[in-house]
């Protein structure tokens, strides 16, 4: 009878580990549904001043962590400006200038384009994964759905300048909701917030990204993904330097 | 009256030797006291308008915001100055420029620099920029002008390009190149370090600020309009993003500075002026000691004491009047001489100079407070010691003066 329970009980344990993913798997999943193998898309992004507005539409490729590339549509000054990410490398073209920039550390922590992402937003957004430990925290509701929190610490060896990161993750489809950027000294620096959930390519992914700096809460960066394919064939070459300056 | 001041005129010229004496050592002081005031007053007039003309204009129109933070964001449409006062009478030039920071780059070597965004034909009329140029020439078009130790850091000179990066207005992407136009050399390594100058509308479009400036610096006639033209000025802004500021506002490092040395100038004139004090009090002193007999005589045959006190203080009133004029008769065209042709330095003394951003020459100041305030405060000075004789006579004993 005893060995029985425990069997019983085993199996409860067991059936538990699998029902319930742990918080890595988590994080992997969601960044898994919003970035795929591999993408292509379009998408328009809108600084909201207090007195102002400024859109930048731009093209994006991406595959795997390692290589991403974007190009700027428009405004015309900036037409043709692009950026490629290489591993931990972003280097910047400028057409106007005929030269490709290394961006180098220094200006990691910088503006992208003037906005409220830095170039390390662009080149480390994948890193959640490798470069963090994840603990389950609690569960909760937000919009509508049963969601995760999820503590993300940075590995000691890592290169990140977070010092945590608070990501809430739905457990239906794994969308990330809300991420939560803090320092060193655990004071919240960024909030990132998801939205307008909708089909793109293959999948459901939030469209709508908000960047709000918890310094300046009456700015903010909005990214809307315009169309989205997950999964398309890019090769390797595809995201050189070359490559880069042929783009248009 | 009319007597004692005959009497008085008629005494001061009994005795030639002693009144030239007198008077000559009063002329001295005020000479001296002069040209030691024109000098550093000299000084902080050529500081002041050097670096008026240079930085900011005795005048300048900002956004409001600008002056606090210095950001492109904070910059405004030219167009909203139309119909601003401009008394010609009062304004001599007026300067849009638009400023911001750039990276600099020329092959491998890079540099943070400071644009100017000018209209070449306003800034040699203000700053005399045409003449620092020391390689190619003063003319932008689309060209740059950069400083000259700027372009040995970059090592590139003239006809080659510069590449500028930066943030734009409102964060744009701000990226371009320029063909180097010419060198310009500054004395003040800050500046030699950092200046980059493009034409206006060139750097209007590089950091997409089109129609924009940053300061609009005017510079006055004389200083002495400030005031007035600040005024109808913020009168015509009130209610508009705009503020106006003068000089003494945007630069207070240089007013603190100049008060600073002022006051340590002050310490060395009333060091002179102690020097000099003695030195008259020596001569009333000797005067007074001759003169003893006299004045028993004067009493011994019933002239009123305070009578003959009126009498003496007539007489020093008259030789502190000659010795002043005397004195600002000499220092005048000697002062006026330096101010036309500033004593120049030369060899290592030039070069410190240099080094501390100045020009190396001695300037003089004919403002005529320097000669009036000197004389007045000599005048004073001597007169205050002319009270001497005048309590001598008061304590005069008629026969110990009359057996002297």
């Amino acid at each position: 009878m005893k060995r029985i329970l425990l069997l019983l009980l085993g199996m409860l344990v067991a059936l538990m580990a699998i029902s319930q993913p742990t918080a890595t798997e988590i994080i992997e999943a969601a960044d898994q549904r919003m970035q795929g193998e591999s993408n292509r898309g379009t998408m328009k992004m809108s600084i909201v001043r207090p007195k102002w507005t400024r859109d930048i539409t731009m093209k994006s490729w991406a595959k795997g962590t390692d290589y991403s590339l974007v190009l700027i549509t428009a405004p015309a000054r900036d037409k043709g400006t692009g950026f490629l990410k290489r591993e931990k490398e972003l280097w910047n073209w400028q057409p106007t200038i005929d030269r490709v920039i290394k961006l180098p550390p220094s200006m990691m922590m910088q503006s992208w384009m003037g906005s409220d992402f830095t170039n390390d937003d662009l080149v480390r957004q994948s890193s959640i994964v490798n470069d963090f430990e994840h603990t389950l925290e609690k569960d909760t509701t937000m919009m509508g759905y049963d969601v995760w929190k999820i503590v993300l610490i940075p590995k000691p060896q890592a290169a990140v300048v977070w010092g945590k990161i608070e990501a809430y993750i739905s457990k239906e489809k794994y969308f990330q909701l809300i991420f939560k950027y803090y320092d060193e000294d655990q004071y919240m620096v960024n909030t990132l917030n998801f939205s307008e959930i909708r089909m793109m390519g293959d999948r459901e992914i939030p469209t709508r990204m908000e960047m709000i700096p918890a310094e300046n809460p009456e700015q903010k960066t909005v990214v809307v993904y315009e169309d989205f394919e997950f999964d398309v064939e890019l090769s390797d070459q595809f995201f050189s330097l070359q490559n880069l300056k042929r783009l248009r | 009256m009319k007597m004692y001041l005959t009497m008085a005129w008629r005494n001061i010229w009994r005795n030639r030797k002693r009144t030239w004496i007198t008077a000559s050592s009063i002329g001295f002081a005020v000479f001296f006291a002069c040209v030691m005031q024109s000098m550093q007053l000299g000084s902080y007039e050529r500081m002041i308008d050097n670096s008026v003309r240079f930085f900011t204009g005795h005048l300048s129109i900002h956004q409001e915001a600008y002056w606090g933070e210095k950001i492109l964001d904070n910059s405004y449409d030219r167009d909203q100055l139309a119909g601003l006062p401009m008394d010609p009478d009062q304004v001599m030039l007026s300067v849009p420029r638009i400023s911001s920071f750039a990276l600099a780059s020329s092959g491998r070597q890079t540099k943070g620099v400071m644009v100017n965004g000018i209209n070449p034909q306003d800034e040699a009329a203000m700053s005399g920029l045409d003449e620092k140029v020391v390689d190619g020439v003063y003319e932008l078009e689309d060209g740059a002008l950069i400083a000259a130790g700027l372009a040995e850091y970059l090592k590139i000179g003239v006809g080659d390009t510069l590449v500028l990066v930066s943030q734009g207005y409102h964060g744009v992407n701000a990226v371009g190149q320029y063909p180097v136009k010419g060198l310009v050399a500054f004395p003040v390594p800050e500046l030699n370090q950092s200046a980059v100058y493009l034409s206006l509308s060139v750097a209007q479009r590089f950091y997409g600020a089109e129609g924009l400036i940053t300061s609009y610096s005017l510079l006055l006639n004389s200083p002495g309009q400030m005031a007035a033209a600040q005024q109808s000025i913020e009168a015509a802004l009130d209610g508009s993003e705009l503020s106006v500021m003068n000089w003494r506002e945007m630069m207070p490092e240089l007013v603190q500075g100049i008060e600073l040395d002022y006051y340590g100038g002050l310490i060395m004139i009333g060091i002179l002026y102690m020097i000099i004090g003695f030195g008259i009090f020596g001569t009333f002193l000797m005067m007074t000691k001759e003169r003893t007999y006299e004045f028993g005589i004067l009493t011994a045959i019933g002239m009123k004491k305070p009578r003959v006190q009126l009498m003496v203080s007539l007489e020093i009133f008259f030789l502190t009047f000659l010795g002043v004029i005397l004195g600002l008769m000499a220092s005048a065209p000697i002062i006026t001489y330096f101010y036309l042709n500033p004593i120049r330095i030369t060899g290592d003394a030039a070069k410190a100079f240099e080094n501390f951003g100045y020009e190396a020459i001695i300037p003089f100041s004919i403002d005529p407070m320097v000669f009036y305030y000197q004389g007045v405060v000599i005048f004073i000075l001597a007169l205050m010691l002319g009270i001497y004789p005048i309590l001598y006579v008061k304590r005069l004993q008629t026969i110990k003066a009359l057996k002297e």
